[in-house]
């Protein structure tokens, strides 16, 4: 335990040595098969064929993952989140420590960072798809600008809450601009950014699939779209699961990394 | 005192003059399909709510928000405390919630439409599935942050249930509740526009929609505009109703 846990770890051995562990395999097990249960016999009896139930997405499951325009389409949405993301990172990275170390950046612009973080994303389709057309392009740009806010703003967070004694000692070693920011700025503000990155990836996600529904570009949004509307739900579902699952492992990456490279920073959110 | 003020406004002030000086200027400067000055956008803005289209996509839109919204506070409170009453429940319960958290829930939209169709039921739904999430997470999560010595003493104290909901189960999730309901505006926001867009066209999402189709790129501005201040000013009503409750944490 390290030294910020204190705080929690002084208050909370409440469950004594004698207090049973009990374990959490059983009750989430039993969950699991309520719910699929539950909803195999609710579409059973109240649904039509067509709806997705546990049983028909699972034998759908081999044949779609065989399915090369299923694969196109994942390999599609997910490069274009990865560009988006790389960019989003590097450029909001950037903005934030100048937003976080420059009061004059910082009050020029925070209102726009907070506000344009405030508008639903989804506006600006019709405005990107004017400006980029119907293409992949403005499926980029629509990531871009999901994933960038949070991420700046985070960063900018981190920036800010650089301790004092750190610069101190990088300017008596008389230290330039450049490496105080790549050096110790950008180090100590690491746990923000993933912070940051977290809720970015998610949002990034939803950019994509919102982008592939609105511009019928081909991609993971686009296959569910298409598919759901010809009926084959069960189909359409796995494409749902698959995004799931990108979103949970992104959640875990996160986690993990934070745990791994950062194990004194607990996890909080800060603008969700 | 006055000086004060304009001290602490005058960045503000500046930063969002120099944003309209620069939009007027990119606008003049580009061709009209592409972008439109900020003088015109509000010309625009102006004409719409005079001719009283505007009024009436704003109250539609609203009722969508609010019906989904309350819906997904009433569902969502009560079944956050439940779970994080009982252990059991809420330990198996806790990764499902969090896997659908985690899921883009507008890919659900596809399988609404063609289900429920066209009408106000389903979009209904859309606004509730993307506000009910955080509701439900972040109440699980305060009620994991009660003491067990809390519930321990009220219960050696012969406490009944409904006591022990009301002096403690309910005061120390209600922070938390808060910091969910924050999130949960700005999410069901944009499973309102999401809703307009990609179910029935109607209220602000149909504004722009409209404008979009008849390549009226000062109508998109507009609405977009509008939707964009909307956002703002709900953000800053959450943040407000959060920090109210926030005096109760520690």
């Amino acid at each position: 335990m390290s030294s910020t846990t204190i705080g929690t770890t002084s208050t909370e051995p409440a469950t004594p040595a004698t207090a049973r562990k009990p374990s959490t395999f059983w009750p989430r097990f039993i969950v699991g098969a309520v719910i699929l249960f539950f909803w195999e016999f609710v579409v059973r009896v109240l649904a039509p064929a067509y709806v997705a139930k546990p049983s028909t997405v699972l034998m759908a499951i081999p044949d779609v993952f065989a399915d090369p325009a299923f694969q196109a389409a994942t390999g599609n949405t997910l490069s274009a989140v990865a560009e988006g993301l790389a960019i989003a990172l590097v450029a909001g990275t950037i903005i934030g420590l100048a937003m976080g170390r420059s009061p004059m950046a910082e009050r020029g612009i925070r209102h726009y960072v907070n506000g344009f973080y405030a508008m639903p994303m989804i506006v600006v389709l019709p405005l990107f798809s004017l400006w980029f057309g119907y293409s992949s392009a403005t499926r980029i740009a629509t990531i871009i600008f999901a994933a960038i806010f949070s991420i700046i703003i985070n960063v900018a967070d981190g920036a800010r809450s650089v301790p004092r004694e750190y610069l101190e000692v990088a300017r008596s070693f008389r230290a330039n601009r450049l490496s105080v920011l790549i050096g110790i700025v950008l180090p100590s503000s690491m746990p923000y950014l993933l912070a940051g990155f977290r809720l970015a990836a998610g949002r990034a996600l939803i950019g994509a699939v919102v982008a592939e529904f609105f511009l019928s570009i081909g991609g993971l949004g686009y296959y569910i779209l298409y598919n759901s509307r010809s009926y084959k739900h069960a189909e359409a579902f796995v494409g749902v699961l698959l995004l799931a699952a990108f979103g949970v492992g992104f959640e875990l990456l996160v986690f993990w990394a934070t745990k791994r490279f950062m194990p004194w920073y607990r996890r909080e959110d800060k603008a969700s | 005192m006055l000086n004060n003020a304009i001290r602490r406004h005058a960045p503000f002030c500046l930063s969002i003059l120099a944003g309209i000086a620069i939009w007027e200027i990119a606008g003049r400067s580009a061709s009209q399909a592409f972008m439109v000055p900020f003088s015109v956008t509000v010309k625009t803005l102006w004409q719409l709510v005079v001719s009283g289209e505007f009024i009436k996509q704003f109250i539609e839109s609203a009722r969508l928000f609010l019906t989904g919204f309350v819906l997904a506070l009433a569902v969502g409170m009560p079944l956050g405390m439940l779970l994080a009453r009982v252990r059991v429940v809420r330990v198996g319960v806790e990764p499902y919630l969090m896997i659908l958290y985690a899921t883009p829930l507008v890919a659900l939209i596809p399988f609404i439409l063609s289900m429920m169709g066209f009408g106000f039921a389903p979009k209904v739904l859309v606004v509730f599935l993307f506000a009910v999430f955080p509701v439900v997470y972040n109440t699980v999560e305060g009620a994991r942050s009660i003491k067990p010595e809390m519930i321990e003493v009220a219960r050696s104290f012969r406490s009944t249930e409904w006591a022990l909901w009301r002096d403690v189960m309910v005061p120390y999730t209600l922070p938390y509740t808060m910091t969910g309901v924050r999130q949960s505006i700005g999410r069901a926001l944009v499973g309102m526009i999401a809703a307009e867009f990609f179910l029935s066209s109607t209220g602000l999402g149909q504004l722009i929609m409209g404008a979009s189709q008849n390549f009226d790129t000062a109508g998109v501005f507009a609405s977009v505009l509008v939707i964009a201040l909307i956002g703002v000013g709900l953000m800053r009503l959450g943040l407000a109703i959060e920090q109210h409750f926030a005096r109760w944490r520690q």
